[in-house]
């Protein structure tokens, strides 16, 4: 078990020892203050209103200024269907007393959930190229002549690549909150928020609310880091394994969303890897699928390629 | 002394259709160098593959210390430390960064056998500088001092002298002798080029096309441990007259300094004598040896390419 522990360690050090990985957080925590600040100097959103304990006026005079928007520009479907929208959330904080806040550092990490796909990349890099770089350097002879079987150096490299997802979605998500802190301060640290799930409005709170939407993000790149994984350890071409996972990534639903109208493609790894759906207004791609559903199917497909990867690199020649 | 250290057992690999490795059948014995020559693509990087358990073996075993790779891997490997083909490092980490990986995945590498082993190869001032920016020797020194940290009984060099300049050679000849007179290491060592590695051999191994040819004792007094020296010496007149009178030395030209042929074995003595005479010495060079000439013949072509 100690042996197992100094491996993962090995194997973080070599992926934190490299610049590249420096670059990633670089360019990830510089996106995040760059996206502070193009909300807050554009019009988009309006980071500067705030609510006071009689809110439940102010909200009422907002849906009304809203309403006369509407019949102002009668002809105009984007501001109606958008005014509309708020006005209906506006009227269930009343209804059913879930108080408002202008928007702060917990909206400002939500909004920031966009930047997983972004770690999605990263993971899919250092996923691709975590087996495929040590043939490609030659270390990988050294690595295997250890008192220490195939399988235990090929499962530390895989938890390692857990354990780098998962750090980087912490970071993701405490530098969000950090920064949208120092842009728009923080009136509440779990405060009661309102939802759109499948059947309407619900209401939640933000910290369990944004912890279940990056954890259903985080099961998205784990699913993609894996496959990257095993085509790495089987073809040990690390532009292959980035490519194919890149490719799915990008094309990988979308394929799965045409082929909905076949019984078959809810079989489709891709038709399930997002659970955010069965939370929000999206859906699954065909009625008869579950949560439930959706979790076997990629149980199934991650044991496939932690299989696939661990027979080729276990029984193969290393020349 | 001679009870094996690792036995090499009816060993064959095919590869597609090629018989790459056809019945080896040797042993390694306890605290010997055991030199693996052949000219390239004889097969000795796929031996050495199939003795540390990267490549699976069509047939037959490798035991190391009475434990075979094939069915005790992890006993087997633990007394083993190599370098296979290249001495390949992680580039982007520093030489010490690089050992303190390897030790990790060994078990019980102090902090003091890591310095013990740079102490030995001789790369303390280099020990904090990245490997790519390593000369082609430091490599191999790092890549000796990797394979020594679990303080292996069984010792495996893939070509260590290649690329190496005289000076590099002769280092690592000085490290070799050492662990295999001082800790009792059996050393192998592959190369093709006989003349680099026979000074630190106490046998070899001669493979070609998959197949060993012959093996020798380099110590064994006979007509293939002879060697052709030249001794740069004065007064040379005397000197000539103090060989003469020695056994086991034929004196073949006088013109350009001495040029003698003689056991391996008597080198040493035939310094000391001279020296007891007061003759002055400039040099004593290992010209060729016998043993490289059947070498040659042997394999049937020149091995100098
Ligand atoms: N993976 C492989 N597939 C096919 N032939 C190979 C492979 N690896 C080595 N060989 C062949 O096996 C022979 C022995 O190679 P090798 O063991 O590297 O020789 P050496 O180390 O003695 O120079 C060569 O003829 C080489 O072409
Ligand atoms: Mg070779």
């Amino acid at each position: 078990m100690s042996k197992l522990f100094s491996l993962i360690k090995n194997e973080l050090g070599k992926i934190f020892v490299l610049k590249s990985t420096w670059i990633m957080y670089v360019i990830l925590a510089g996106i995040i203050i760059a996206s502070a600040v193009i909300t807050s100097t554009s019009n988009f959103v309006d980071t500067d209103k705030t609510y006071s304990d009689d809110w439940k006026t102010e909200l009422q005079e907002e849906n009304e200024a809203l309403m006369a928007e509407i019949e102002e520009d009668e002809d105009n479907p984007f501001i109606e269907s958008t005014n509309m929208g708020i006005i209906e959330e506006n009227e269930y904080h009343i209804e059913n007393d879930v108080r408002p806040y202008g928007y702060h550092a917990g909206d400002f990490t939500m909004d920031n959930l966009f930047l997983t796909s972004l770690i999605s990349l990263f993971t899919i890099i250092v996923g691709g190229g975590i087996v495929a770089n040590e043939f490609r350097w030659g270390t990988i002879k050294q690595l295997l002549i250890r008192p220490i079987s195939r399988s235990a150096v090929l499962l530390s490299k895989y938890i390692a690549l857990l354990i780098f997802t998962l750090f980087t979605v912490l970071f993701l998500i405490l530098v969000s909150a950090a920064v949208g802190a120092l842009f728009y301060g923080l009136p509440a640290v779990n405060p009661e928020i309102v939802v759109t799930r499948q059947d309407g409005m619900a209401t939640s709170a933000l910290v369990p609310e944004a912890l279940m939407m990056y954890g259903f993000r985080t099961l998205n790149i784990i699913i993609l880091a894996t496959f990257a994984f095993m085509i790495s350890s089987i073809f040990r071409s690390s532009a292959l394994a980035i490519g194919l996972a890149m490719f799915l990534m990008f094309a990988g639903s979308t394929a799965a969303q045409a082929l909905a109208r076949y019984e078959w493609s809810k079989f489709i790894l891709f038709a399930n890897t997002d659970l955010s759906v069965y939370f929000n207004v999206v859906g699954p791609i065909r009625d008869e699928m579950t949560i439930g559903f959706s979790t076997g199917v990629i149980i199934v497909y991650v044991i496939i390629f932690i299989i696939a990867a661990w027979m080729v690199f276990t029984k193969r020649d290393v020349a | 002394m001679s009870e094996a250290a690792m036995k090499i057992i009816d060993l064959h690999k095919n590869i597609g259709r090629s018989h790459i490795i056809k019945n080896l059948n040797f042993d390694i014995r306890s605290g010997e160098v055991f030199g693996f020559i052949g000219p390239n693509g004889a097969g000795k990087t796929t031996t050495i593959r199939m003795m540390v358990g990267l490549l699976s073996m069509t047939k037959g075993d490798v035991v190391i210390q009475g434990h075979s790779i094939k069915s005790e891997y992890t006993k087997a490997i633990s007394e083993v430390g190599a370098i296979v083909e290249n001495p390949e490092m992680y580039p982007f980490m520093t030489g010490l960064q690089n050992l303190k990986h390897f030790a990790r995945m060994s078990e019980g590498v102090t902090n003091e056998r890591i310095k013990e082993v740079i102490d030995l190869v001789g790369l303390e001032k280099a020990i904090k500088t990245k490997v790519n920016k390593y000369s082609l020797g430091m490599r191999q020194r790092l890549g000796i001092a990797q394979a020594l940290l679990h303080s292996p009984s069984v010792l495996i060099l893939d070509e260590p002298t290649n690329g190496l300049d005289p000076t590099g050679i002769r280092e690592i000849r000085r490290y070799i002798r050492r662990l295999a007179v001082e800790d009792n290491v059996s050393v192998i060592v592959s190369s093709h080029l006989l003349s680099e590695i026979e000074l630190m051999c106490d046998r070899i191994g001669i493979i070609q096309n998959g197949e060993l040819i012959a093996t020798k004792d380099l110590h064994e007094k006979a007509e293939t441990n002879e060697y052709i020296v030249n001794l740069d010496v004065y007064p040379v007149e005397e000197s000539i007259d103090i060989l003469r009178k020695m056994n086991g030395i034929e004196i073949l030209d006088t013109s350009r300094g001495i040029q003698i042929k003689t056991y391996k074995d008597n080198i040493p003595f035939l310094v000391t004598t001279l020296v007891r005479n007061d003759i002055e010495i400039y040099g004593v060079n290992v010209l060729q040896s016998t043993l490289e000439d059947q070498f040659i013949e042997m394999i049937g072509e020149n091995i100098i390419e």
